[in-house]
């Protein structure tokens, strides 16, 4: 009857997108380019610094064939000042990665794999999208190419615990209509609370439904009788929050 | 509102709330327990919430209805009192087993702005609890059992949910180590 699998993206999916991000790596052999449907893969020149899929780079890290350069966020200094944000502003996130200029008409416009946001010249004041996806992978398969690997695995831990907790307590001001404000928070992250905050606030609206109904049927009373009731909807909408 | 064949919205319908006949119904004393009787005007019979509500809702043609709905003793006003002063100490489960949809149905009957208030509120303290059970691995054992005994169906579902999407991280991150 139903599907088994829950809605949205289980985390596996969720990482396979993440190895679409582009990874600075300093190659040690020299590599053809390679023609792929993503997009061409420029020709590896040792020592030249290149930025490629995230698949890739693991792929050649595994066998030996490259350095990965972990971004500027991933390291003990900025995840240190991010998660000093996170607890000293509880109420929001700690904001997304700035959005380069808008290209003009000729260039190819970009989107979020194709954005360096996780490559050597990124931001480091800001944790991507796939910033936990991104730094459990890259510490799992190249944790000796990062100075403090060890200090950086429990500060992504302490940034994903300070950040679910908000995720969690946001629940306090979910409201059957209402809205979230989840700005800055990164795929993993929704995947792991959709289902929790979509219960609740399914919950929510089971509670309210008669309250809905009955607005609904003032409206289209209103509706019925003329124009007049517009003004009084907001007010309305306004009693609700 | 709800599908035919949702087992939690069958339950729910089956739930017992107290019903007062306004009438005397003839033969209707297996009710109450009575197998010959009639059924006496102003007995109150505790009937299953579909049958109360088509009872409750039927008009005859003298327009009084056959009998009339009390709210349950689920949601009577010491309840909601309870609940107001702290939504995490009471035991929803042995109040209802389907607290929060009986409520839903409930409301749709009667006309309680209040009770609406206190049940959404009720409902979003408790979802911020479950929510840290949910996520702390030893929860079910640890000072929060008599707290989740006490969940009821809604709240279990969403407990499982949470629970879930928790473990599904966690596993992710284990199999990254193990490759």
């Amino acid at each position: 009857m139903a599907l088994s699998l829950p809605p949205g993206l289980t985390p596996p999916e969720i990482a396979f997108l993440c190895e679409m991000e582009l990874v600075t790596i300093i190659p040690r052999q020299r590599l053809e380019g390679v023609e792929l449907l993503a997009g061409p893969i420029r020709p590896l020149h040792p020592p030249h610094r290149s930025n490629i899929p995230l698949w890739l780079a693991l792929l050649l890290k595994r066998q030996r064939r490259a350095n990965i350069l972990p971004p500027p966020w991933l390291n003990t200094h900025s995840l240190t000042a991010i998660l000093d944000h996170e607890t000293e502003h509880a109420e929001t996130f700690s904001p997304p990665p700035r959005l380069p200029p808008q290209p003009s008409s000729n260039t190819l416009p970009t989107s979020p794999p194709f954005l360096p946001h996780s490559t050597a010249d990124a931001a480091p004041d800001a944790l991507p999208y796939h910033w936990l996806e991104l730094g459990e992978m890259l510490l799992e398969a190249a944790s000796d190419d990062f100075e403090e690997a060890d200090n950086v695995r429990k500060l992504l831990r302490g940034l994903r615990e300070v950040r679910m907790a908000k995720l969690r307590s946001g629940v306090e001001v979910l409201d059957a209509g209402g809205g979230f404000k989840m700005n800055g928070v990164g795929g993993i992250e929704v995947g792991e609370g959709r289902a929790f905050i979509t219960g609740v606030i399914d919950g929510l609206r089971k509670i309210a439904a008669s309250r809905e109904q009955q607005r609904k049927d003032r409206d289209q009373e209103e509706l019925e009788n003329g124009y007049s009731g517009t003004a009084n909807y907001d007010d309305d909408e306004m009693d609700m929050q | 509102m709800s599908a035919y064949y949702d087992v939690d919205a069958i339950l729910t319908d089956a739930q017992k709330v107290p019903c007062t006949f306004e009438l005397t119904v003839p033969g209707l004393g297996f009710l109450e327990g009575n197998m010959s009787g009639d059924m006496k005007q102003g007995s109150k019979v505790e009937l299953p919430l579909w049958l109360g509500e088509m009872l409750a809702l039927s008009q005859s043609l003298d327009t009084s209805s056959l009998v009339t709905i009390d709210p349950p003793s689920a949601l009577s006003p010491r309840v909601l009192n309870a609940l107001k002063a702290d939504p995490r100490t009471v035991d929803l489960r042995a109040l209802a087993p389907h607290f929060y949809n009986l409520g839903a149905r409930i409301l749709e009957l009667f006309d309680e702005e209040e009770m609406i208030e206190v049940l959404s509120q009720t409902f979003k303290a408790r979802a911020a609890l479950i929510a840290d059970q949910a996520h702390n691995p030893r929860g079910a054992l640890g000072e929060g059992a008599d707290f989740m005994r006490g969940l009821d169906e809604n709240e279990r579902q969403l407990f499982r949910a949470a629970h879930d999407s928790a473990k599904g991280v966690r596993t992710w991150m284990t199999h990254l180590k193990n490759k």
